[in-house]
């Protein structure tokens, strides 16, 4: 029968639309961009070949490896503190009763669904310096010193932006973990309380290492996912003050749009996908290994 | 916040509001494209979501089901786009896009959209169709439909549950996508909600919280109300995601 179905025209039929729309949205544009990336170029003409100029012209530049320094500022938060803090929610709905579950299940979700630019107009009124709910309550309780302009202070800002990203999708990294926490049967926790063992033991005997394959999705989704930070940024300080919470993207943005260099805006982007490919296949060489049975 | 007077969104923003005003809602309503914006968010989304799942299906069925020599060097070069962040690409997109004549119109957007979702949904239904029996299609088979009929009449029906699941996945994704909308769709009449709302908020600037306010509100609705409807099914929806892969 298989035969009888998979002829060449309807291999051809089945398989084209898909492959024709991936290849010319998603894969073709990275030809002209490595093309773009060696010429002198204003977005509109080329003004001549100018070979890896661009990237030295890129490598050199303070900006860019401050962009750096903010982007994996971000996938530092997403992975040190938001994955241990999701799995610490995801625990703690657990062992709720259905009814809160519920509740908590919907609270965490609903950030995640809510657009970049309402999330961020809210945070906006949170961080606002003057009547902002952060500075509002560290005045009421008393520590007035602690205020702080926090969107347009340098030391503020990207850890500012970071929570905003954080608190984001930390609930959606918690319901992940929550359904793989399903997963696991119910007798290997019996088994271990009759073994005398405690909550926490539980938990890091059993529950995390039979949750590998979703720490691994997880883990993929958020260090991608904040790789390419850059809405948050635009929305709420827009890369300032100066160039303090530029992101790599951002850069990218600036550099191509705002000042019209489009050459150094896709070497940085080309710079920047070579980082990503490396950082996946290291993902996936050091932390997937084989299936766990049980 | 969007209840409050101007000067009282300013002495007392997080409180409940001292007197209701419903006024700021009629003013954004009337300042504010909301039902152009919104309109065009619910056409970029649809329209994405039908491209990809028709070509997207078609493809995984042709991965798992059809005897090609390919089927595995294509099932890597698909998984690929999984790797590479739709912003990065955006400058030669946009390019590409005004090259293809199709700056200033809705497949300008939804093309490109439906490009980058096709990774992850043939990825997803491809391991879904693998765990379908072969049986299905020999009883057709032996009825007498050819693989069209097969695939649209049995085949579809069957896969609903995944075509679902990705249905959720894409209309969060594209309903909330910023960075290519952003450059993209620079004319007003072609905004999705996510833009026209940033530029809304740089023209009225940070004066009018209550204006702001009602905005974010009838701009957040569509997808509150989508979520409280339908909350149990996209959070199934969004974990079948986790334990397929």
């Amino acid at each position: 029968m298989n035969k009888y179905f998979s002829t060449k025209t309807s291999i051809f039929v089945f398989a084209s639309p898909a492959l024709l729309l991936f290849t010319v949205f998603c894969v073709y544009p990275l030809l002209p961009e490595i093309w773009m990336s060696l010429q002198k170029h204003d977005g509109f003409r080329s003004m001549g070949f100018v070979g890896l100029e661009n990237y030295k012209d890129v490598i050199a530049s303070p900006s860019f490896w401050k962009a750096h320094k903010n982007t994996y500022l971000i996938v530092g938060i997403s992975l040190l503190l938001g994955i241990p803090l999701s799995m610490m929610l995801a625990l703690f709905m657990e062992v709720q009763t259905p009814k809160l579950r519920r509740f908590f299940k919907s609270a965490a979700m609903f950030p995640a669904i809510l657009s970049v630019t309402v999330v961020s107009q809210i945070w906006l009124a949170f961080y606002e310096p003057n009547w902002g709910l952060f500075n509002s309550i560290l005045k009421s309780i008393g520590l007035e010193s602690w205020t702080h302009s926090w969107l347009t202070e340098k030391k503020t800002v990207m850890p500012s932006i970071g929570l905003v990203f954080l608190w984001q999708y930390i609930g959606l990294n918690a319901m992940l973990f929550y359904t793989g926490i399903k997963t696991i049967p119910k007798s290997y926790y019996e088994a271990a309380l009759i073994d005398g063992a405690n909550f926490v033991q539980v938990c890091l005997r059993i529950t995390i290492p039979l949750l590998q394959n979703v720490i691994k999705y997880v883990l993929i989704l958020s260090t991608l996912g904040s790789m390419a930070f850059y809405s948050h940024v635009r929305v709420m300080t827009a890369g300032g003050p100066g160039d303090t919470s530029r992101t790599v993207v951002y850069q990218m943005y600036y550099t191509a749009f705002d000042t019209s260099e489009f050459g150094k805006g896709t070497a940085i982007a080309v710079f920047f996908i070579v980082e990503c490919l490396v950082i996946s296949f290291l993902i996936q060489r050091f932390i997937a290994r084989e299936k766990l049975e049980f | 916040m969007s209840l409050k007077s101007k000067s009282e969104a300013y002495s007392n923003p997080f409180g409940i509001p001292q007197s209701w005003r419903w006024g700021s809602f009629g003013e954004a309503l009337s300042k504010y494209n909301y039902f152009t914006y919104l309109e065009n968010s619910l056409i970029y989304t649809l329209g994405t979501i039908v491209i990809t799942l028709t070509t997207g299906s078609m493809l995984a069925y042709c991965l798992s089901r059809m005897q090609w020599k390919f089927n595995t060097s294509v099932l890597f070069y698909v998984s690929m786009g999984l790797i590479v962040p739709i912003e990065v690409v955006v400058i030669p997109l946009f390019q590409l896009i005004k090259l293809l004549h199709l700056k200033n119109s809705y497949l300008g957007l939804i093309l490109p959209y439906s490009g980058f979702a096709i990774a992850s949904c043939v990825l997803m239904l491809y391991a879904f169709l693998r765990s379908l029996p072969k049986e299905l299609e020999e009883a057709a088979c032996i009825d007498g439909t050819n693989v069209y009929q097969a695939f649209f009449k049995i085949i579809f029906p069957i896969i609903m549950p995944a075509l679902v699941t990705q249905c959720v996945l894409i209309f969060i994704r594209i309903w909330n996508e910023f960075p290519l909308a952003f450059i993209v769709a620079s004319r007003d009449q072609f905004r999705p909600l996510t833009v026209g709302l940033l530029s809304f908020f740089v023209n009225v600037g940070v004066s009018d919280w209550g204006l702001i306010g009602a905005t974010m509100f009838l701009s957040s609705l569509p997808m509150i109300i989508v979520y409280m409807v339908g909350n149990e099914k996209i959070e199934n929806a969004l974990t079948a995601g986790a334990i397929l892969k």
